[in-house]
Order: structure tokens, then sequence, then C-alpha cells
């Protein structure tokens, strides 16, 4: 029995209503499909195009090649600083599942610090999870070894080989030719400026650094970065969704940097490094060869090792070279000195040529000198002084305080300033060395500029024993004793003597070739030179018992900075007074007295006399040059100038 | 008329051996030339593996079982069974809600000796409840017969939704609303269940939808928001089909594929692959062997000698184009990214078997009609 509220089943009317449901039903298909169809004749043949350079840009790219770095070779060759390869645990962070557990399985296989993981996470944080990503740089052969036995175990880790700077001296050679650094953020606006200095389209630079990550940042690295970078390569490759290249299309090689040759002896820098540590010295050495400028040696101890910045330093290990001893500070190019009674020989060549004393001119010596009405004394070394009357030669043999007092009261400060700027003080020496410094050579302008204050007489009679305002650095010094050696001539100091690329040679012309010094007016630099050799032979020479007995001729002055003021009634006392206010000890002199062939400048901080500690050295360093590098023999010749000298005296 | 001509030609056919296993050439000829196709797609997608391309064989093959056992089984046995049927498949989605194992974050599987999704069998339990319900009722559908149909429909739904699994519960609702469609449900009770429907979008956004669903929808819309995250699906595909032109790169030469540019190659996105590959011509091939499929369901619908097996023929045809349909046009680009895979052609996946037994009831419902007409 149906309810009447149920309609009956009507079988006709159903079969045409389904009939009609399935007509629509594929009308709407069809409908749809064309749709679809539409859809892809708008994307496969309207757009494609569009698609085309889509997929070509996806699957090709173009990636620089970092160019090798050029290299750095002595006067004989040896290498002084290369590119090794090190290998390096790299991550790449898309090809790992899970991180924590993939960093946390590493540490307990590899010595990796906390800090080191911190930074390597940081990165894969902000940077793009394709790249590859060093967690451990300077792997040794034994790491790489047990890292390929379990590498299956490591999915996305990989040991990849880079090549980096090495410097197999380390701290022999750091003050010269620096180190190498991370590109930063500054050094890319910086390569933007030169691009505008140099009139290039800017981000030509940044391109040219497109696949280099280091950039020299001190000394030579950094003075001739652009010559040793090289040019940079690049390849078309074909890579995967995960960068991984999967063939080369096309390559445009990268052009190796130009190598460096130096003026640079190893063997000399390696003695002269050893011998101020084995005498715990802090201070700098700069020896030059006076014919060019050519700079044989230049150390400043104490020294680090620049191998321990590959791959990032710890803030342990930087803090370690945050000592008082200042490890990174370079003496010989930044380090600012009094140059004490080493300039007494240019002050006297000065005297004699602006004709305020002659070689005869006699000055009554006290033991001290005073400014006419006025009491303060200014003393001698020597407190009884050096007899009645000193004349010059005697002067610079016994490096006399009261004759050159009276000496600068002569020439004044002006007169000092322009000629003591001819021997380049207070100039650069043009070393190729961007963090050079000048030191000060004062004048009555530099005063009243810096000091807003006017120029005293008094502050004249200082500048006449190197003390005072008046600063220089090693290299000044070791330059101003080379144009004593070569009657004049101040050549451009350089530690590049020639650059080379691929068997091509070229040498090194510097801006400035060099600054003849009048000196055709008598022969005043005869009689200072003269003095100056007196000054390491006996009978009264300050140097002499540093230099006796040597086999070849040296002319020499001793210098003994006073680095704190003693007051007018108190004697300087080593054993009194804190370590780092014991006088600094300088000695310059070239040799071989008649045919130059070094000019070398020493500068001991707080070490004491110059011509008990600093001459002693300087003769070590002469008698390793000379002798055993050179291999000159002179016995034969000495004789014959003492004889010739006793004559002329 | 029709039906007459029909009748002589099923005579003709009723001789043969495959008539009598209850096989349908046609159908047959045109799943076998999607699977001929599938497999020589997924080779490519999956860098050259025949790995993948066995085990596609042996899916393939378990499917072809399926359908060949769900087609010696009579509509009217299956009519019968149909409660039953839907009842264990409700349980069994409540099971899964309290007991199942998720994975991704969706509750989507169950362990009962063997690992499977119970939303798999209410593709077929909704619409062969839903067929069944109608099959002795007067239709067009009465209000009240409609309204307990949608709630047949929609009680699954609702179960899947809070799986979640958005992309299956639409084609189980797509699947019995089809049912109620070809049941001749009048077009103003359409018209105001459009209305509802657009009045529960905002309602359906805020309460039910989860985050990434969200996500998914919003990168739909503007895909270069986030063109490395979720964007980076839609962009690569579209790349991959538009860079393969007229004629494609060529099979084996996609580059987007062979590089891996393109995400889920050789799962939800090998559409993509084969449009860069096959090009246009590949596309209109693929989509004309899906066109021959549904006009061969349709007419084996048209022929069901009752309401049942034609509404269930119907429904389970026009779902077949949904999945195909939703797929591609993710795939493209005109539709939201929802996990589904493209019919018979992506690798791997319960839904291949799942297809295979509809497919299975189709063949049943034209080879078992003389049963009923003698």
């Amino acid at each position: 029995m149906l309810r009447k509220r149920e309609a009956i089943k009507d079988v006709g009317r159903e079969t045409s209503i389904f009939y009609m449901r399935c007509v629509i039903a594929l009308i709407i298909v069809v409908g749809l499909m064309g749709f679809l169809l539409a859809r892809e004749i708008k994307l496969q043949v309207l757009d494609h195009q569009k698609y085309q350079t889509q997929s070509e840009n996806n699957r090709i790219q173009v990636r620089p090649i970092a160019p090798v770095r050029g290299l750095i070779y002595d006067q004989s060759g040896k290498l002084l600083a290369q590119n090794r390869s090190i290998f390096a645990l790299e991550v790449v962070p898309e090809q790992v599942d899970d991180m924590g557990d993939t960093v946390k399985r590493l540490k307990e296989m590899f010595d990796i610090s906390d800090e080191q993981i911190e930074a390597f996470l940081e990165q894969v944080k902000f940077r793009p999870k394709f790249n590859s990503y060093a967690i451990k740089t300077n792997l040794t052969e034994q790491e790489v070894a047990i890292f390929s036995a379990n590498q299956h175990f490591f999915t996305g880790v990989s040991v990849e080989a880079r090549l980096e700077r090495y410097y197999p001296y380390g701290s022999t050679l750091v003050h010269v030719l620096g180190r190498m650094g991370a590109i930063t953020e500054e050094d890319l606006i910086r390569m933007d400026e030169w691009d505008v200095e140099n009139n290039r389209e800017v981000g030509t630079t940044r391109q040219r650094y497109a696949a280099t990550s280091k950039m020299g940042k001190l000394g030579l690295e950094r003075y001739y970065e652009n010559k040793l970078h090289g040019e940079v390569g690049s390849e078309k490759v074909e890579t995967d969704a995960r960068g991984r290249v999967v063939r080369v299309l096309e390559r445009l090689e990268p052009e190796t940097g130009q190598d460096l040759h130096l003026y640079l002896n190893l063997s000399l820098q390696q003695k002269i490094t050893q011998l101020m540590q084995d005498k715990d010295v802090r201070g700098a050495v700069v020896a030059v060869e006076p014919s060019t400028g050519g700079v044989l040696a230049m150390v400043s101890q104490p020294a680090y090792d620049p191998n321990m910045f590959t791959g990032g330093i710890s803030s342990k290990d930087y803090k370690k070279l945050l000592t008082p001893e200042r490890p990174l500070y370079n003496r010989a190019v930044q380090g600012t000195y009094p140059p004490a009674s080493t300039i007494k020989p240019h002050l006297a060549f000065l005297g004699l040529k602006e004709g305020v004393i002659t070689p005869s001119t006699r000055i009554r010596d006290p033991g001290w000198f005073s400014l006419p009405n006025n009491n303060h004394r200014y003393r001698d070394w020597r407190p009884w002084g050096h007899g009645a009357t000193v004349d010059v030669t005697q002067a610079i043999i016994e490096s006399c305080d009261t004759f050159f007092y009276d000496l600068s009261v002569r020439l004044g400060i002006n007169q000092i300033y322009e000629g003591m700027t001819q021997f380049g003080f207070g100039q650069k020496t043009g070393i190729d060395i961007v963090e050079e410094k000048v030191g000060i050579m004062p004048s009555r302008d530099w005063k009243k500029s810096m000091r807003k204050e006017p120029w005293y007489n008094g502050d004249t009679v200082n500048i006449g024993i190197g003390q005072g305002f008046w600063t220089v650095t090693p290299l000044q010094l070791a330059n101003a004793t080379a144009v004593l050696a070569n009657d004049g001539i101040r050549y451009n100091l350089q530690l590049v003597k020639e650059f080379a690329q691929a068997n091509r040679y070229e040498a090194n012309t510097p801006v400035m070739a060099y600054h003849q010094i009048d000196t055709s007016d008598g022969s005043w630099l005869d009689l200072v030179k003269n003095s100056m050799r007196k000054v390491t032979e006996p009978p009264r020479g300050t140097a002499r018992s540093a230099f006796a007995d040597a086999e070849y001729t040296v002319a020499g002055k001793t210098g003994t900075a006073q680095v704190k003021s003693i007051a007018q009634d108190e004697s300087y006392d080593a054993s009194k007074i804190a370590e780092k206010f014991h006088d600094n000890a300088l000695f310059i002199g070239y040799a071989p007295f008649e045919q130059p062939k070094v000019a070398v400048a020493v500068m001991m901080e707080n070490a004491g006399g110059g011509g008990s500690n600093a001459a002693p050295l300087a003769r070590e360093i002469m008698d390793f040059y000379l002798l055993q590098e050179l291999k000159i023999n002179q016995t034969s010749d000495t004789e014959d100038e003492e004889s010739a000298d006793g004559a002329a005296n | 008329m029709a039906l007459r001509t029909s009748t002589a030609n099923t005579h003709k056919a009723r001789s043969s051996l495959l008539w009598r296993l209850h096989i349908d050439v046609p159908l047959l000829l045109g799943l076998l030339a999607l699977m001929a196709f599938s497999l020589v797609v997924v080779y490519s997608a999956g860098g050259e593996s025949l790995f993948l391309v066995e085990k596609q064989v042996i899916r393939f093959g378990a499917g072809l079982l399926v359908m060949f056992l769900l087609a010696q089984v009579a509509p009217r046995t299956l009519k019968e069974w149909a409660p039953l049927f839907f009842v264990v498949g409700i349980a069994f989605l409540l099971a899964v809600l309290f007991f199942g194992e998720s994975s991704k974050g969706a509750q989507r599987w169950i362990n009962i000796g063997i690992r499977f999704q119970p939303s798999e069998i209410m593709k077929l339990a909704v619409p062969i409840m839903v067929a069944s319900y109608f099959a002795d009722k007067a239709l067009p559908p009465s209000f009240k017969h409609l309204l307990i149909s949608l709630v047949l429909v929609l009680v699954p739904t609702s179960l899947i939704i809070l799986q979640p699994d958005l992309g299956t519960s639409l084609l189980i609702a797509a699947s019995g609303i089809f049912v109620i469609f070809f049941a001749g449900i009048r077009w103003r009770y359409m018209l105001g269940a459009a209305l509802v429907g657009v009045i529960m979008a905002p309602i359906m956004w805020y309460f039910v939808m989860h985050d990434y669903q969200k996500g998914r929808v919003l990168t739909f819309l503007n895909p270069e928001s986030d063109p490395l995250g979720s964007g980076y699906h839609i962009i690569q595909s579209q790349i991959a089909i538009g860079s393969g032109g007229i004629y494609g790169k060529g099979w084996l030469n996609g580059t987007q594929s062979q590089l891996e540019f393109l995400p889920e190659r050789h799962t939800d996105f090998i559409f993509a692959v084969l449009g860069e590959e096959f090009g246009l011509i590949g596309i209109v091939a693929l989509l004309a062997l899906y066109l021959f499929v549904i006009w061969r369901g349709l007419y084996i619908s048209l022929q069901g000698q009752d309401t049942f097996s034609r509404l269930l023929g119907a429904a389970l045809t026009s779902t077949f184009f949904v999945y195909l349909f939703v797929n591609i046009g993710m795939v493209s680009g005109l539709l939201p990214v929802v996990g589904l895979p493209l019919p018979l052609i992506s690798y791997g996946g319960t839904s291949i078997v799942t297809l295979m037994a509809s497919f299975g009831i189709l063949m049943s419902i034209q080879t078992h009609r003389r049963l009923h007409s003698t």
C-alpha cells in the first residue's frame, strides 16, 4: 500500500529526465574540457615565448669563476705567499632533512666550536638554502678521511676543496705581506668608489669580485690587491632545481693575477726576526738597498701568524692578539717615535750647508745648554760635557747634545723644517703599504694648527736632539740613512721590484722615482759621512764596541730616545721607572762605507741606550747580510781605508 | 528508438567471451590506453626509473583485478548491500577520527591488519548509497527525499573534512550530489543550493578551513606573492606547460621536470610533465582519451535498466571528470592547489584501485542487463 503522500513512480518521465540530464552533463563536460584546452592553448601557444624564456632562465645560469691570486716571491724567487687547497666541510641546507641532528652528529665527529656552529646556522638562516656553506674549514687529511668513510650518514654534507692564501713563513712576513680578509659591505662600497674615481661604470669592480670571497686587508696584499686579484672568468652552466651543475655549456677562463717579486731578502728577514726574538725585543728594523730604495728587510716585532685568519679567526684567538705588546701593530710603517740623536748627522749637514756653522766652528760645552735670558738648562747626556769646546765632527762621533742644541737654535725651526723635509721626514717614503704613517716634522704652522700655540725657541732646542714634537717612522729613518749613503739621492722606498704575469715581467716604477738633495756647495756631506764612520770606530765612537773588529767599514749613528720627560733636577735611572717608560734604543747606519750595500735603521722600544743595545743588533744584521749573503771580503780594503783615514785626521 | 538499436547491438556482443566475463571492450580499451600513456610519462617524470614504472604496472594490475571482480557483481546485489557498505564506511571514518594514524598533519589512515584510508571506501559507498536510496522513490525527488539524500552525503563529507582532507571530501560530496542531479532535482532547488553555497563560503573560510588550505587559495589568487614557497609549484608547472609549446620538448627532454624544477612531478603535477614533453598535441590526445572514457560511461549509464544503475553509472562517470578537471585546472593555474592526482596517469595512490573499482561497476551495469531484460 502506497502512502498517499508518496508520488507514484513514472518510469517514462524518469527516463526522459535522466536522458536530458545526461545530455546536459555531457555538454558541461565538453564545455569544461574546452575551457581547459583554451587554458593550455593560452599557455602553450599564446604565451609560449614567455614561458620558454623563463624555462631557459631556470636551467641556465652564468656563474663567475674566481681567478687564482698572484703569488709573492722574495728577491731570489722563494715563495712567500701561495695558494693552498684547503678542505672544508660544507653543507647544502636544502638537502639536509634534520639540520639540528646533522650538526650534532658532525660535532661529535669533529672538533667544531659552538662559535663556528652559531656562525654557520646564522648564514643558513638568512641565505639561499640551495647554496653550500662551510661549517668547518681547514680540515686535516685525517679528518677528510674520517668524513669520507662516513659520508653516507650525512646527506647534504660534503668535503669541498678551495684555494686559500697560505703564508709559509707565517709571522716572519706578516708586517710586509699583510693578510687577507673576507670582503665586507664597506669593501663593496669602496669598490664602487674606485669605479667612480677611474671613470668606470659603477659595479664593474663588484663584477670582478663576483666569485671572490676575500681580499687583501693589509700590507702588500692590500696595496697590490688590484694586480694580485686577476680577472674573473665565467661559465654558462645548466643547473637543476637544487643548483647542482648538470653540465657546462660555455666557459670563459679567469685570468690569474700578477705575481709580485720583491726586493726583500728572505734570509735577512728571517735572521733579523730571529735576532729580535732572541733578545725579546719590541721594535722595528728596516734594511734598505741604498742604490735602489728597495727594501731588503722590514721587521716589526712582536708579530703574529696571518694563517690564523684563514677561514676566520675565533674571537678567543683574536683576543690573544690584543695584548699590551700589540703584535697587530706594524711598527716599521705605523710606529712613530722620536728619532733622538740619529738625525744629528742630517742636522749637521744642514748647518754646514746653510752656513750657520763651519767645520771649524767650536762650541763651548759645560754639559748643558741654555737659551739667552733663560736659566732652563738643556742637559747633555754626559753631565760633565764633551770637553771645553766641541766641533761638528766630534759632536757627531760622541753625539754631543750641547752642540746640537746650539746648532738648532742657529738654524731656527723654519730652516730645520725645510731641510729635514728634504730627507723625507714628515713625508711618506712611498713604500707600497697603504697603512704608512708620516710621523711629525714639526713647524710653526704645524704647532699653530695642531696645538693652537705659537712656536717657542725651547721647542727648537729639543728638535736639535730629535726629541720634542719630532716623530719619525723606522722606514723614514732607514730612508734618510740611505740618502746619506747615496750622496743625497732619495729614492722612493719599494718592496716590489717587478710584476710577473705568464712569464712577462714588468718593472715596478714608483710614482716619484727619486729626489736629489742639493749637495753642490762643498764637501759637507763627506764630512758628515766620515764623522758617522768614526761613530763605529775607536777611540770615541758611540758604537765603537758594537762594531769592534768588523770586517767591513760602517757609517752609523746611535740614538737614545727619552720616552718619559725627566724633570730638571732628576736623572734617568732605568731601575726606578716602569719598563714602558724606559728609553728607546736607536741606530742608523750603512755599510760598506765605500760602496754602500745596505742601510739599516734599528728601533727598539724601551731597550735602553742606542749604542749598547741597538748598535749590536745592527752589527749582527750587517755581518749576516754582507758576509753571509753578499759574501763581501773587505779585510784588505779596510786596512787601506784606515791608514788613509788616519792620514786625513 | 535509441534503446532498440542498442539492444540489437548487445545481442551481437553478448555472444563474445569478454561479454560473458562482464567486460566492456570500448571502456577497457580506453582505460588501457590511459594506462599506457601513464607508464610513458611516469618513466620520464620519475627520472627514467624503471622501478617506478614497475610499481605502477603492479598497481594497474591490482586495479584491473578489482575492476574485473566488481564487474561480476550484479548491480542488484550492490544495491542490496549498499546500506551495510555505507554504515561500515561511516564506522571506519569515526574510527579514524578517534584511533587513526596521522601523517603530515592529517589523520587519514586506519590499520586493521592492512593500512588503508576509509575515505577511499566512501568514494564508492556514498554514490551507491544515494543511488540505492533513490532507486525506488518517485523521481524527480520530493523535498523530503532531497533532504534525506543530502544528509547521506553531508555526514561522510563532514567526517572527512575533520581529518582534514578537503580534496577527498569535495570529491565525495560531488559524487553524492551528482546522483541527486541525475535523479532530476528541480532547477529551483539547485538555484537555492547555489545561494546557500554563496552564503556558506565565508563561514567555511572562517570556521572550517585550515590555515594551509586558506594559504593554498591565497597563493592561487596570487602565486607571485610567494615564488619560492607555496607559489613555486604553480609558477613552475605553468612554466613547464607553457615552455612545451605545440609539439613539446620531446620525451625525456623536459628541462623543467628532468632538472627537478617541477615539484611532485610524477604524482600530482604529472600533467605538467606531459604538457612540457608532448606539448599541446599530447594534451589534446589525453583530453580526447578522457572524453572517450566519459562518453562511454554516460552511454553505459543511459542504457542502464533500472534507476539505481543509471544514477550510479552517471554519477561515477561525472566524478571521474571532476578528478581530472580539478587536477588539470590546478596544474594549469586555473584552480587552487588541491592534493588530487591526475586520474589513471599520476603515479601511485590508492586512487587507482578506487577508480578502477568504479569502472568495474560501470562494466557490471553494462553487462548484467540481460538478466533483467529476459
